[in-house]
């Protein structure tokens, strides 16, 4: 579809895999050709310049959990937006003029060779045409979507938020440090899947995955990885909800994991809080997200296993914390765990959370979420609990 | 004093998921559970078939479903906060067309309970306020108590209509008089949250239990506490009256089920065939001179008892 030579490849990586060459050069002809485009309407005296692309799930028709991969995945009716110049009003005028700013933000970053840390950089060219960073986070996602990679291919990368430590040695490849291989035993930011030049995890028998910060700074400070009775494994966390980048190497693990014998597995367990978020994030690292769907097959990781927090051992008392640390749901909470059993096939009647499910409903029932704080206060407080868990699970 | 109570059947995996409400009528029992549809079952065979599910009643599932004496109205509401009303006619459960409730269930309503006859319908809802709907005047909005705001979590209607009991989140718990719309005393409550208020039969004793794993009994006529039932370890999720008023049915979290004798005030029969949490527990109708109750839960399955006679 285009001409453009494909000699001035400025990535000065070591030496990029098939794939990501192949979705540089798309990247480029992309931007090129749209660019061009542009150029040449705007050189005519009736010309109309336009730019086209696929928003990522739009209209989405069904979400469904994809029996081969585990992921929650979705149908969507793909359709086209089109901006144009000038447009009928002062609305469509300024679309147009902030898809423009985008897309050269992004033309920027991918010539320079250089990543740009999320789309804060862009925003911050101009916040007061952009109005605000969502606008500039859905269009470098529509603009991603619509020439066919992730939105990393476009060097609009995540600001690396992920935390990870333990038994494993890895090469990263730096962007911001060109010709500097690191070779080091971690307790570091996840990087971009891209940047993992060598993975040797053949020590470690299982991963934790915490959703709290603060729980992984306690773990890590008292080396738990090392220490812990369930042998030697992997702490991560992604703060919250995951970014793509710690997804993507939960996943390079669990596909390193796959290619172990049987019984030989690595384990993954996740410890969330017993609310809606912690469920959600669980199911995130699970299935995926419901905006990333059309990544989600390639970010699943299948085996993780639910380790807690249950409301329900709370409220049973077995865990010894007692039952007065439980708090009540927020109007918000409910909103959020209605919202989650309506519109997602995970928690879905006949979906594969079963489990899940019923917790979440449970804590409708008896209005009450449990935060992991909890179980600081227990007996042995969280190493013995995590201990008895995770020896305790297959 | 003991009693003796003989399992007599069950209804195993009623539904796919928890079981969270239970209503019983002369002939049947209605459940309802986390997934779209009520189930009803006979209570007059003694193998407690299914006779008919109400699909698609609710569709993110079902918490309270609670039926007039007389058994010819149902109330169901569904975790979207959806109120359904169900009438039965010739043993066949359907929607009541009659009974429109449009405008009930649109204030966050959480807890429900019919009238004896079936004509009013009352709720607590999330904030804390209580309601009275007449649904033989189109669901019209009647009667709307409001108290401190605490998350409703149960309600009764006293048999004779003249009472409202509800039970909240903070340990609150309030009696209204629907008569005149006020509250004839305040009760002391409880230190932890409600889970289950009940009036006795014959309107004397109001039942309240919780979270602080202790029954109250309050005296209606004077709102001062008579009794304290302790011997639940867990959080106690339900409440039934016997039919007679003579006996209390309690259930917990930890799956023990306690039938209480109200003269002795001490509890006669404990059951502990699960350890997943009962939601809901109801005494049948009396067959005979035997009496029976039906327990619920997590076990997603209806256990039937029924008192060892004749021994």
């Amino acid at each position: 579809m285009s001409s453009i030579p494909q000699t001035e490849y400025p990535l000065n990586t070591a030496s990029p895999s098939p794939t990501e060459e192949q979705n540089h050069s798309r990247v480029k002809d992309y931007i090129t050709n749209t660019l061009s485009n542009l150029l040449t309407e705007l050189c005519s005296p009736d010309g109309h310049p336009s730019i086209t692309v696929k928003p990522r799930s739009t209209k989405v028709s069904t979400r469904f959990i994809n029996p081969q991969t585990g992921a929650l995945e979705t149908h969507v009716s793909e359709a086209c937006t089109t901006y144009t110049w000038p447009g009928k009003d002062c609305y469509e005028a300024w679309r147009f003029t902030v898809a423009m700013r985008v897309l050269s933000g992004i033309a920027d970053a991918v010539d320079k060779g250089v990543v740009v840390s999320k789309s804060r950089d862009i925003y911050y060219n101009d916040p007061a045409i952009f109005g605000s960073q969502r606008i500039v986070d859905r269009l470098v996602d529509d603009f991603a979507h619509t020439v066919g990679v992730d939105r990393t291919a476009l060097n609009v990368g995540a600001a690396a938020k992920g935390l990870v430590v333990g038994c494993f040695q890895w090469r990263i490849q730096d962007p911001a440090m060109v010709d500097d291989a690191h070779f080091f035993n971690p307790d570091t930011l996840v990087p971009r899947p891209q940047d993992i030049q060598g993975l040797e995890v053949s020590d470690i028998e299982w991963v934790l995955i915490l959703e709290k910060e603060a729980v992984y700074r306690r773990l890590a400070g008292m080396n738990y990885h090392v220490r812990s009775m369930a042998g030697l494994g992997i702490l991560v966390t992604g703060k919250g909800y995951p970014d793509l980048n710690t997804r993507a190497f939960i996943r390079r693990l669990y596909d390193e994991s796959r290619r172990r014998q049987a019984s030989k597995r690595i384990r993954f367990y996740a410890l969330v809080d017993g609310d809606p978020d912690g469920m959600g994030i669980m199911s995130t690292y699970k299935y995926g997200s419901l905006a990333y769907a059309h990544e989600n097959s390639a970010l699943n990781c299948p085996d993780i296993q639910w380790l807690g927090l249950r409301t329900s051992d709370i409220v049973a008392g077995v865990d010894p914390s007692g039952n007065d640390a439980l708090l009540s749901l927020t109007e918000r909470d409910r909103k959020k765990i209605l919202a989650m059993l309506s519109n997602n096939p995970v928690w879905a009647v006949d979906g594969p959370e079963q489990e899940a499910r019923a917790e979440l409903l449970q804590m409708l029932m008896l209005n009450v979420k449990a935060e992991m704080q909890i179980l600081y206060d227990g007996d042995g407080g969280l190493v013995r609990w995590l201990d008895r868990r995770m020896t305790h699970f297959p | 004093m003991s009693k003796q109570y003989l399992s007599c059947g069950s209804a195993g995996n009623a539904h796919p998921t928890d079981i969270y409400g239970l209503a019983v009528t002369d002939k049947f029992c209605l459940s309802a559970s986390g997934s779209s549809s009520l189930k009803v079952h006979t209570t007059v065979d003694p193998d407690f078939p299914l006779v008919q599910s109400l699909d698609g009643a609710h569709k993110l599932g079902c918490h309270h479903v609670v039926t007039n004496a007389k058994g010819s109205r149902a109330a169901s509401i569904g975790f979207g906060g959806e109120i359904a009303i169900w009438s039965c006619h010739d043993g066949v459960w359907a929607k009541d067309s009659t009974a429109p409730a449009n405008q009930t269930g649109s204030a966050g309503i959480w807890a429900i309970a019919l009238s004896e006859d079936g004509q009013y319908l009352a709720g607590v809802s999330q904030d804390g306020h209580v309601k009275v709907w007449d649904l033989n005047a189109s669901g019209e909005e009647i009667r709307d108590y409001e108290t401190k705001g605490s998350f409703g979590t149960c309600i009764d209607l006293s048999a004779d209509g003249r009472f409202l009991a509800s039970g909240h989140e903070n340990g609150s718990i309030y009696i209204f008089s629907t008569e005149t719309g006020r509250m004839p005393f305040s009760l002391s409550g409880l230190v932890k949250p409600v889970r289950a208020v009940a009036f006795s039969p014959g309107g004397k004793f109001l039942a309240a239990a919780g979270d602080s794993k202790v029954i109250v009994l309050y005296d209606t006529s004077s709102g001062e506490q008579v009794a304290n039932l302790s011997g639940h370890t867990a959080w106690i999720m339900s409440l039934s009256w016997s039919n007679t008023g003579e006996y209390l049915l309690s259930g917990s979290f930890d799956g023990k089920v306690k039938v209480w004798s109200i003269d002795a005030r001490a509890c006669v029969a404990t059951h502990s065939e699960t350890e997943k949490s009962i939601w809901s527990v109801r005494w049948l109708p009396k067959v005979g001179r035997s009496e029976g109750f039906a327990t619920t839960g997590a076990s997603r399955s209806i256990s039937f008892y029924r008192e060892a006679t004749g021994g």
